[in-house]
């Protein structure tokens, strides 16, 4: 499973394993029904603690990503496209929101930032590579 | 439960080893302390090869004085001192391990002792320390143990070795969810990376117990000058360190920090910090 840990990072282990398992369930990267790989052969692949495993994968249990079934192991579960794409535009709304705090912080004026986000749609989404 | 102790007490002239702790199916839990701290002595009882002064020791729920042939079929063990005479060459330990274990698994043995490049017909003495090491553990490995009681088997051993053996320990355990280990070891980094539960020994009483991923996310260790020690938040302060440039913190909750005081230096922390500041730190 591609899944790569920052073992130095603040950010916990099993939180960076939910982020990329929910990243590669929302890029298209798993299959739906598809077996994620037993609490102990994860543990194994990527050398930690099996409770870290299983904190990841009863985290995704409970957001309704993946099902566990006793004896038989986790596997992702059919998607709800329009709950992914609605939990992909709460993202972007979230950094958003950052975004607008900061400008407001440094005192920035309104027309400021429209001028920024209009130059930037511009970059990004109308110029074509 | 596959081993608990209760108060398990023993009496030397130095010290008085009075200790408590469990292991469940599927765990792996490591055992750290200084050297003389009680963790060879927590083996020796765990075995029955000390007798206790005091508490209760049990395996496989059954009392320590009943230790029989068919619970000792069920542990793979490494001690510190070499298990077989030094005069007996790999082929021979072969022979014996068949006779003594019903479900000794020869092809695995032969295996393991061909990738590990290890001489069948050559006497053990004459083996390197980290030859010896892996033959300890293949030993352990080769009868379907269901609990594995590892007194630092990586000792000695090179970052290579190690990792070899460790991940020996890692697909042990995925190939049977009931399995559990029980290791003692000097090198934290082997266990941070296999261990679910962490129990700390020192002077013969255990003075710390948690499971490795709370040590790992939640636990921090803080560097700060005698005016930030002042007045920063101590609701999470656990451990307390004099230094040169003012004071080693051990947090519980390292995230506050980094959210509410964000301009002291906050540091992940790990084992060898954790047992640091336990043994040598003190209580706010």
């Amino acid at each position: 499973m591609q899944i790569i840990i920052h073992t130095t990072s603040y950010v916990p282990i099993y939180e960076q394993i939910v982020d990329q398992i929910k990243a590669g369930i929302r890029e298209g990267s798993f299959q739906e029904n598809e077996h994620l790989p037993s609490v102990r052969s994860l543990a194994k692949e990527l050398k930690i603690s099996a409770l870290t495993v299983k904190k990841a994968y009863d985290a995704l249990e409970e957001e309704g990503l993946i099902q566990t079934v006793h004896g038989k192991g986790s596997y992702i579960k059919q998607f709800n496209k329009a709950l992914l794409l609605e939990e992909q535009q709460k993202e972007i709304e979230q950094d958003l929101e950052k975004l607008l705090l900061k400008a407001k912080q440094y005192h920035l004026e309104r027309k400021q930032v429209v001028n920024m986000f209009d130059l930037m749609l511009e970059e990004i989404y109308d110029s074509e590579d | 439960m596959i081993l608990k102790i209760n108060n398990a007490k023993k009496r030397y002239p130095a010290f008085e080893l009075d200790c408590s702790m469990e292991v469940h199916p599927g765990e792996i839990v490591g055992l750290i302390g200084k050297n003389g701290a009680g963790k060879s002595t927590t083996f020796s009882l765990t075995l029955g090869l000390d007798r206790l002064d005091g508490g209760e020791i049990e395996l496989f729920g059954k009392p320590i004085q009943e230790l029989d042939d068919q619970i000792k079929q069920k542990l793979g063990v490494v001690l510190s001192d070499s298990t077989f005479n030094g005069n007996l060459t790999i082929q021979s330990i072969q022979n014996i391990l068949k006779a003594m274990y019903t479900k000794f698994q020869p092809r695995f043995f032969e295996e393991k002792v061909k990738a590990f490049e290890l001489p069948r017909k050559q006497a053990i003495r004459t083996f390197s320390t980290g030859m010896k090491a892996k033959l300890n553990i293949l030993i352990a490995l080769s009868h379907q143990a269901e609990f594995l009681i590892l007194d630092e088997p990586t000792s000695g051993l090179d970052a290579i070795a190690r990792e070899e053996i460790l991940d020996m320990l890692r697909s042990y355990m995925e190939e049977d969810p009931d399995r559990s280990i029980l290791i003692s070891s000097h090198i934290s980094s082997d266990l941070e990376t296999l261990c679910d539960q962490v129990f700390l020994i020192d002077q013969g009483k255990m003075i710390f117990h948690s499971d490795m991923d709370t040590i790992l996310s939640k636990y921090g260790i803080l560097k700060v000058s005698p005016s930030q020690f002042e007045t920063m938040d101590k609701s999470y302060l656990v451990k307390v360190k004099d230094e040169t440039f003012g004071k080693v913190c051990l947090v519980n909750e390292k995230q506050y920090y980094l959210e509410n005081e964000p301009e002291l230096v906050v540091e992940n922390a790990n084992l060898d910090t954790l047992f640091t500041m336990y043994v040598q730190g003190e209580s706010k």
